[in-house]
This record gives structure tokens, sequence and C-alpha cells, in this order.
């Protein structure tokens, strides 16, 4: 909402020279604006919470026209850092947005980035890097950037995002840097929350401070070819990282240039380290992003009550700015480092390190700095934390600097005790307040004196875990299935000793309501999902004992949020780049096992990995991989037709022109741009023994179909089934009509029923022999999302959807036809 | 333009805040988001919006928060409201889920609470002593209006604010309902209504307790008891969730005189709600026989409804005293 440029009662707009408007908008939003004044050439992007909305900002906005950046969704962040780069080297400015396991997948590709020396910029919204998985902020994904050659930018709100993006592409750009960009901030606290925000009204005059992209050297002119990216050995290597760092030392002149020069334009300034009352401090704490600002106002209250403590945090880290770190905290008597990530071992997070070898470095310095893990996972940091750690700061400069090295626990141990806050100083009083403010193992549980936490000083710590409940009983509230529970002697698979083909007779829907369920009711899934009737059904055709693999999606997230697990059988976890992988690795550990005796030979245990279509996105190589090994296991696909637990974000098993939010529609963009992906069809090209698509709702073919799958399984073989599975949320259908629109994808050849055995094609239902076919709008029309392609704008988008499932299904009655193909 | 309103009360920290309780689907962040444009935008405060979010899932409970200050104030705090000045209860469903709803109230908070109940008898089930407790039909008049319930809830929020500006909070949304023209009208008038209609009654509390200390969640399984990896070593427990509150209105019934067992209800149920048990059915034949319906796994989806043949199970809007006397545990029972 743009509001009146003259409304600004706190006359924010007017403090530079630009013409500058207010809004109220998040980090997210604020990066999609200033990629979308700054108008990068291209963005290679794949979703990951919390970042996933600068991808869906920006194509919102090109849908519309406001801005030409082309945006690509890449398979995975490790393509997209490929397209990043490769877009890079032909010469234009280049955007990428990323966080915690999508950070570490791309990681191979950013030393490639900066050392070849393209600059281009990407987004870091922070998150906890896995496992066990957590979508919320902490910095572990950041500390990985550290050696990566890139300039790290910090961004403690959502002004600063816009700000930092504003300048990025100007700092990597200046002929003496020529590196990537990358502008950090905090996930959730900072990528969600909405705040008053000031920005350049004018795209041109964003366009005029950034300047036009310099191309120095370039992929695409071949009247001036180069080699980029030579084979390099000693001794020419250490040269050219040489040249990197010398890079990296220009930047350190360039950065504070071009943060002044922002600084006269809009009235922001950023100083490279942000000293909050650290003049005539005792004590500061050093921390990155929210938690600063929020340990801001705790250094206020304790100011207020005559402490003398401030705030110390960096808006750049690479270049490290250690002179302004000594300039800052040289003086101080007592130092404590919140880190929201941990070097485990190292004892201390790694910029620990970095601050304490700056105040090494400075003489005399007598600053007695202590390292505290904090805020991991996104737990929340609240004022009061940050009085406790002041605290903690001035009680260790108090206890002063112990001269000996490695006694430094022991001084202050023997030192003096923290000064307690009085309980309830900021309301807080109550039991479970106080036993965690007592914050980690060294401060936990140590009430010596009347319940007031003993504060050792130890140089490393843990603030804000806890032990735990002593008391506390796990109830198990299911029993392990026993095997023979689910062996039913009505479903039988035979193989056909003419064709050598499998045969399967089930039971009735109503018999099989015995069968025990894996998994336990209470899992939080959306009302109407249709992941789970699917593996219900699926499931009642696997015999005996089994494990399953669930790729990162909705059908994990919504079973396994800790301490809880809809899981009866055993469950595994990986991220879906590599479930493929990983489940290859248990069913050959088991094999080997079982050759070694460890375990009996005869005991029989099937393998199956559950995932998403956007799982077969990322994690389509490690599945081929696979089965191209041919591992006996299971892989089954419920395709909900988008990334729907990040958002419906589009998948490439999405159908054309279908509106996504990264594939809008509007004036210029017209939905997903290009055909679904043939699942079935790439993985029967892998020449695996079985094949198979099915959706609810086609009585017990689902059944059938998982029975075979198990039966190749457990014969050492690869089988993959591909379900259909309604997504209300996302497709806005009703929610009770998950069986309806299946069966309509099916009736319309969209999901052709079929299974490939043996290199064999049977289509098991055809809608045109059960004079069931129905148009394609039919379908479509069932799910608000894809409506808009049965109306006359859309007509070309409809004509060759539907061209290309008729030509699909053509091919298929060919195949299924002919015994050779 | 000056300034147009000032803040009735703030916290020690400057800040006006509240807190809305919600479940994902009720268009509370939305609401949110909207409140505090209309603040900031449109009045001038500085102000600061956002959500407790988790995945993208519908039905899950959701907290949004809105803090309002000084225009001249720089906005620091990033962590959630723990004392609201105004609670909003999106859904009375979620009244059932204990203090952890309103914890961090004072004599003083402004409660909102979306129910058809009368007034006295939320204002028991809320636990309040003393303030002020507005309660507002927001689904039936989002019905009425073909609007969403939280445009209601937006308006019986500007009312009992006392200091939000209609004008501006109606601004707010047609700008936020800007893509979709269509809907406009009937939010606007949902806002009206739900500003017309809201009551506020007053509550004086003899005694001026304080507000109640916020639960910060102490995990009972910390790092001297957790199992190794963050495994779960007793998995299945799931089942002692209660998911009541994803439910938005409807129920399915089950009616077993009209159930011919055949088990497609069981077939096609995405939260395992239905219990079958090998018994003998009205035909005196034996066979598996559909017992009936877990209310505590139920979102209400009504895929069951939609799968039976014979009406056997029908959608009715939901009744707290049918759902206890028909549900039919899975909890304890021996096939788990």
């Amino acid at each position: 909402m743009e509001a009146n440029v003259n409304f600004d009662p706190a006359g924010i707009c007017s403090l530079g020279t630009v013409t500058q408007n207010l809004d109220f908008k998040s980090g997210n939003e604020m990066a999609s604006l200033a990629a979308r004044q700054i108008d990068y050439h291209i963005m290679g992007f794949y979703p990951i919470t919390p970042s996933t909305e600068i991808a869906e900002g920006i194509d919102e906005a090109y849908a519309q026209g406001l801005c030409n950046t082309h945006m690509i969704p890449a398979e995975g962040e490790h393509s997209a850092a490929g397209i990043c780069y490769g877009a890079s080297t032909a010469g234009g400015r280049v955007l990428n947005a990323t966080s915690a396991q999508g950070l570490l997948y791309a990681l191979e590709q950013l030393p490639v980035q900066s050392g070849t020396r393209f600059p281009i910029v990407m987004n870091i919204v922070a998150r906890a890097v896995n496992g066990p998985l957590d979508i919320r902020c902490d910095h572990s994904d950041l500390m990985f950037m550290l050696n990566t050659g890139w300039i790290l930018l910090l961004a403690r709100d959502p002004q600063a995002v816009y700000d930092m993006n504003i300048m990025a592409p100007r700092i990597g750009e200046h002929e003496d840097v020529r590196l990537p960009v990358a502008v950090v901030y905090d996930g959730f606290f900072t990528s969600h929350q909405k705040r008053r925000v000031a920005y350049i009204v004018s795209d041109s005059d964003v366009r005029a401070f950034i300047g036009p992209y310099r191309e120095l050297q370039s992929s695409v002119r071949p009247e001036k070819p180069i080699t980029i990216g030579p084979y390099m050995n000693d001794p020419d290597l250490i040269n050219n990282k040489y040249q990197l760092h010398l890079a990296m030392e220009a930047a350190r002149e360039v950065i504070p240039q071009v943060f002044a020069e922002f600084g006269r334009l809009t009235g922001r300034h950023y100083p490279l380290v942000d000293a909050y009352q650290t003049d005539d401090a005792d004590a500061a704490l050093f921390l990155l992003n929210s938690a600063a600002e929020v340990a801001k106002d705790g250094a206020d209250n304790l100011r207020a009550q005559g402490r003398k403590v401030g705030v110390i945090s960096p808006n750049v880290i690479r270049p490290f700015p250690a002179a302004e770190v000594q300039a800052a905290a040289g003086n101080l008597k007592g130092l404590v480092i919140c880190e929201r990530a941990d070097s485990y071992g190292a004892g201390g997070g790694n910029l620990s390190f970095e601050v304490k070898a700056a105040l090494q470095d400075l003489d005399g310095n007598r600053t007695r700095c202590l390292s505290r893990v904090y805020g991991l996972g996104g737990r929340d940091f609240y004022i009061d934390d940050a009085e406790e750690l002041l605290g903690l700061g001035l009680a260790a400069g108090e206890a002063g600097k112990t001269s000996e090295p490695g006694k430094a626990d022991e001084a202050g141990a023997a030192g003096k005790k923290a000064e307690p806050r009085e309980p309830g100083t900021a309301g807080m009083a109550g039991e479970p307040r106080e036993e965690w403010k007592t914050g980690g193992p060294g401060e936990a549980g140590k009430a010596a004196d009347g319940g007031q936490p003993v504060t050792e000083l130890r140089s490393f710590d843990y603030y804000g875990a806890n032990t735990g409940d002593p008391g506390l009983k796990l109830e198990h509230v299911t029993k392990p299935i026993p095997a023979d529970k689910t062996r039913q002697s009505l479903i039988k698979v035979e193989q056909d000793p003419e064709t050598g083909r499998l045969k399967v007779r089930t039971m009735s829907v109503r018999a099989m309501t015995a069968l025990p369920k894996r998994i336990a009711p209470g899992h939080g899934a959306c009302p109407g999902c249709g992941i789970f009737p699917n593996l219900n059904q699926f499931f009642k055709g696997i015999d005996g004992d089994a494990v399953v693999l669930f790729q990162t999606g909705c059908g994990m997230v919504v079973t396994t949020a800790y301490p809880q697990s809809s899981h009866r059988i055993t469950y595994i976890h990986n991220l879906f780049q590599n479930g493929g992988a990983t489940l290859s690795g248990v069913v050959e550990m088991y094999r080997e096992r079982q050759r070694r005796g460890e375990i009996p030979a005869e005991r029989q245990l099937t393998f199956i990995m559950v995932t998403g279509d956007g799982g077969m996105d990322i994690g389509m190589g490690s599945a081929m991989g696979a089965a191209l090994r041919d591992h006996g296991m299971i892989i089954v696909e419920y395709d909900n037709e988008g990334y729907m637990n990040t958002g419906d974000q589009l998948s490439y098993a999405v159908p054309l022109g279908t509106k996504t939010t990264t594939s809008h529609i509007g004036p210029v963009e017209k939905g997903k741009s290009f055909q679904h992906k043939d699942m079935p069809q790439i993985m029967a090209a892998t020449n695996i023994r079985y094949v198979a698509t099915s959706v609810e709702g086609l009585s017990t073919d689902m059944v059938k179909k998982a029975a075979k799958a198990q039966w190749y399984a457990n014969h050492g073989h690869l089988a993959y089934v591909k379900l259909l599975s309604t997504c209300p949320l996302s497709w806005r259908s009703k929610e009770e009509l998950g069986t309806e629109v299946m069966r309509a994808a099916a009736d319309c050849n969209f999901f052709p029923i079929y299974e490939v055995e043996q290199g064999f094609t049977t289509i098991n239902y055809d809608p045109e022999q059960r004079n069931r076919k129905v148009p394609l709008a039919d379908w479509l029309n069932m799910m608000p999302r894809s409506r808009h392609l049965t109306s006359p704008d859309y007509r070309q988008q409809y004509e060759e959807l539907e061209a290309e499932i008729e030509r699909r299904w053509l091919r298929l009655k060919e195949q299924a036809a002919s015994e050779r193909l | 333009m000056p300034l147009t309103a000032t803040l009735p009360k703030t916290n020690e920290h400057g800040f006006y805040e509240m807190r809305m309780e919600s479940i994902g689907g009720l268009g509370a962040n939305v609401a949110g988001k909207i409140f505090a444009e209309a603040g900031v935008l449109g009045m001038g405060f500085n102000g600061v919006n956002f959500s407790s979010y988790g995945a993208e899932k519908k039905g899950t409970p959701v907290k949004t928060f809105v803090r309002f200050c000084d225009p001249r104030q720089h906005i620091r705090i990033a962590a959630p409201v723990e004392f609201p000045h105004m609670l909003i209860v999106f859904h009375e469903n979620l009244l059932a889920t204990g203090k952890a709803l309103t914890h961090g109230m004072a004599h003083d908070t402004t409660v909102i609470v979306n129910s058809k109940h009368p007034v006295d008898k939320v204002r028991e089930v809320v636990g309040m002593c003393g303030g002020g407790l507005g309660v507002v039909d927001a689904i039936g008049i989002a019905v009425d209006e073909g609007s969403r319930p939280n445009t209601v809830l937006l308006g019986a929020m500007t009312k009992a604010s006392g200091f939000m500006d209609p004008e501006a909070v109606r601004r707010a949304i047609s700008h936020n309902l800007a893509k979709y023209p269509r809907m406009l009208p009937g939010n606007l008038k949902a806002f009206d209504r739900g500003f017309q209609e809201l009551e506020l009654t007053e509550y004086a509390c003899s005694i001026k307790h304080p507000p109640e200390p916020p639960p910060r969640f102490v995990s009972p399984l910390g790092y001297e008891n957790a199992p190794m990896g963050g495994a779960i070593t007793n998995p299945g427990n799931t089942m002692l969730r209660d998911l009541t509150p994803s439910r938005t209105g409807y129920i399915p019934q089950f009616f077993p005189e009209d159930c011919i067992n055949d088990g497609h209800c069981e077939y096609t149920c995405p939260d395992y709600c239905f219990t079958f048990e090998k018994g003998i059915d009205r035909k005196g034949k034996e066979g598996m026989i559909n017992l009936g319906i877990d209310y505590r796994y139920c979102k209400g989806c009504l895929r069951c409804v939609q799968a039976c043949p014979t009406e056997a199970l029908r959608k009715a809007v939901e009744d707290e005293d049918y759902v206890r006397e028909h549900t039919v545990p899975q909890l304890g029972r021996k096939e788990w």
C-alpha cells in the first residue's frame, strides 16, 4: 500500500536526497522489491523456506510486466547455482536466493563463482541446517559461507534487506572487486516480519545509483574468445587465490564508500560495525542480525539501572571488519559473543574466534570474552535474554581476564556470581521462566543458594538448552505390528509361468479394513489431503514387515513433528536430493548383514521410499541411480502437482499454463511455461522391472500394484509407482472431492493408469473403452487454480496441453498394443 | 498530516500489543497484516506484524502479532507478544485448547472471541476476571455476506481498540483485496457489521492481578533425556493429539442403521478416523463391521460422506454434544 509521501510523521523519507515513500513490508518482500527495481536479467532459483517468497514476488511482478527478470525454476539448488553461474558468465545481472540445506546443496558451486570472479547477488535467508530438519532461523547455514570467497552483507531488519540489496550489485561489480555478494538476513524474524520501510520511489533512481552492468569477461562474445575456468594446479592456484584475497581487501575499501553514498542518497547510514552504547561500556554483547536489535532494548533497560552496557553487531562479516571490532570492543571489560551456530568442538562459534583474534591483535587488550551459543533452530530471543547475557558480560568483566591460557574457566568459576536480576523485573516471573532463563548446561540446574542461578563464567557454553524432566516417561501408545497381522491369505501374487509377469488376487475393500495401519492417526495434514488415503491404500497391498524412508515433503512434515511420530513402523527421513541413495544404502547393508549371518537370511523386510513430486524433481538423479543399480526397493511417489510443503510452487509435474506461486498468470506470464514431466516413462527408460501409476478410487487397483511392487522389491529389483494425490489447499478444490478429482485426471487421460512390467506396457484403465472419457476442461475446472486455462485467453496453452496429453496417450496405446515397444 | 490518533495504553517498551489466536485457513495472518498496515500507513504509527509460521498447513494453530508505537520510535523487538493489550480468538474451538491460548491476559486486557455463544458463557470459558470482552459471530456474518471471517473480526478489533480509524482499515482491506475485486463489497460489508455489531462488555475485576506469566515452553525432553540424534522412540504417539480445532464447522455424522460396512469410508479417510471390527452384521453374516468415527482426529473434510453409497454418513453442523456422545475412541484399542 503506497502511502502519501507527505504522510510520514517521523520524516524518515526525507532524510536523503532521493524521493522515497513509506510502505509496510517484510524482508522477503523488500528483497523482491529491490530486485524488481534493479531489474536483474536472470534469476535461477529453487524454492526453500523461508526464502521462497523472494522468487514468488519477482515472478508475480514479471507476470504483471513490472520487471523483465527471466525466472528459471531449477530442479534443485545445485542447478539453480549452476544456472546463475552460467548466466553470470554471459554478461548480465543475476540473482539467487536460498536457505539452509539449499545453500549447502549449492555450496560446491559458490567458490566456482568467486574463484572465476563473476559477480552475482544471492539472498541467504538464514535457517538452521538439517538434521533433524528445522525450518526456522539460526546461522548454521551462514557459517558455511565464511570460506567461499563471497562478500557477506548482513541485514538486521526489512529496511536493511532493501538497502543492502540495492548496494550489493554496486559493491560486487566494482572493477576492483568483481566478487559475488550475499545479503544475509534472519529467516522468519526478518524475512516474514512486516515493518515500516522506506523505499526509493523511482526505479530509475535505483538504477542510476547502481549504474549499468559492466561486462569485463563474457562467455557469449565469439569475436573475443576466452577460456573460463582452466585446469590450474600449482604453482598458479595460489596466485589466483591471492587475487581473490586482494579483491576482498579492495571490497574493504569499496564497501564504506558505497555505504556512504547510499547514506547521502537515502539518509540511512550503515557503518561496517554497529556499535551501540559502547563508548563508556563495561560490557557488551556481540551478535548478528535481528537479535542484535532486540539486545539494544535489553541494553537500554540495564542502562536505566545504571549498568554500562552496549551491543556490537556487524553489517558486514566478509571482509571481516577487524579494525572496527577492535574500536568497538577494545576497551570493554567483558564481551559475550553470542552465536546462533556452533562450530562443534571448537569451543565457540566461528565468529567467536574472529572477534577474539581481532582483540588479541590489539596491544594490551584486557577484554574478557565469553562465547555463547543461543537461539538455535529459531528459538525466540527476548529482551530479558539479552539482559541475562549482558549480566554475564558484566560479571566476566569484573572477574577480569586471565593471563594464563586455558585457565579462563577456573578464573571464572572462582570469580563472581552474575548479578541476578530481580525476578519479574520484566514481568517474567514464574516457574518455567526461571528454569529457562538460567540457560545452558553451564548455567542450568546449578542453583546453589536460594534458587538463584550460579553463573559460571565458562569461556564457552550454550544458552537456553535445558536438561529435560527426569521424571518423564515416554508413553508408548502403539505396539509394533506383528508381521503375520498384515499377511492376508486373500491377497495373492503369482508369477504367470508363460509370461513371467505377475498376477494378483486381492480381497474386497471391506475385508481389507481388517489390515493394521502402518501410520497412526493424529498426523497434521490439511483437511482432505490425498497423501494419506493413498498411503493407506498402497500399504494395504504390502505384506509383512516394512521400513519406510520419506523424503522431505508434506508427508514427512505432518507425520513427524517432534516429539511425535505417526509412523508405527521404522521410518527414516533424508533430504529429497538423496532418498534413493539413502535407501539403497539401507537395503544393501541389510542384505550384506544377511550374507554375513548377522540377520537371519530368511527374514523378509520390504523397503519403501515415499516421495512427493518435488522430491522426484530435486531427487530424480538419486532415484534413477538407485533404479539403474536395481536395488530391491519400492519408490512410491505421491504426486500432488507442486511443492505444497513450501506453498504451491511449480513442480515439473505441473501441467502447462497452470498458475502456481512461481508461475503466475498476468499480461506477460501465462502460468507454467513448459509441459509436465512424464516420470513413469523416465523410470521405465531405466529398464527396471516394474513401473506403475494409480489413483485412489479405482477399487483395488492401487493395492494390486503395491503387491506387485513388493514382489519385485523382495526379489531384488526396484519398483516405481506413481500416485496422483489431491491437494485441496493449493488446488483449491473441494476437500470432499478427492476421489472425484483423481478420477477426472484419469478420465481426461492427463494421468493414464498403466503399468510397465518387464518392459511390457498394460493400460489398466482405459477411459475410452469404459465410456468415461471426459474433456480436459472437466478436470481443470474442478481445480480453481487451473480454471483460467479454460478461458479464451488461455486457448493456446489449453490446446498445447491437450495435444501433448493426446500424443502421450496415443504413444502409450501403441506401446500397450505392441510386444516390442 | 498529523498523527490522527494516540495509543490508549502502551507497555514499558512503548508498544500497544495484540495477539491473534487462530488456526491456519481462517485468515488471521492476513487480518494482522491489514490491521497493522492500516495503523502504519493509514494512521502514521510505527508498527510490526508477524505470525508464528510453520509449514504451510491448513488447520494447525497459528498466532499472529501486531505492535504499534510512536512513529518516532525505531522498532527493534522481534520476539512474540506475551502480554497483549488485545487478544483475539479466531475460533471458539481453540478455547478448548486451554490456558496457553489466553496466557499473558491482564486485568484490563480486551478480548474478542469469534463465537455464537452469549458473552457470559464465553467469559467463563476464557476464564476472564476483568477487562473488556466482545463476542462476535464472525462465521455467521461471513456466511451472510459472502466474506471471510477475518474481515468481520477486523471490524470488531477496530471497534474494540478505541483508536483505530475504521476508514484506514477499510482502505487497507481494499488494498489487500485489490486482486479479488468481486470479493471486496462483501468483505467491506462484513467489516462494517463486525464494527457495528460488536458489543464490548466491561468486567470490573476486584483484584488488579498481574498478568498470567506466559509459559515459555520448556521441553520435557531435554539434553539429558532426549534419545540420541533426535530419534522418536515411541512412534505412533500422534494418537495422543486432539485435532478437533482443525474443524471449521462441519462434521460427518454416522448412522449405523444405514451402513452396509463396505469399507469405502475407511478407504478414503485421510485421518484414519474409522474403526472396523470383526462381527456379525445386520443380516447375520460375519464380516468387518463399522463401529464409527473417532472425532478426535476428524478434520471435517467430509470425504467419507462423499464416498458412502448409502447415506450412512451425512454432513452436519458441528455440535459439541453430538461429538462427545458419538465418538468411537481409538486410543487404547487393542489393535494399536
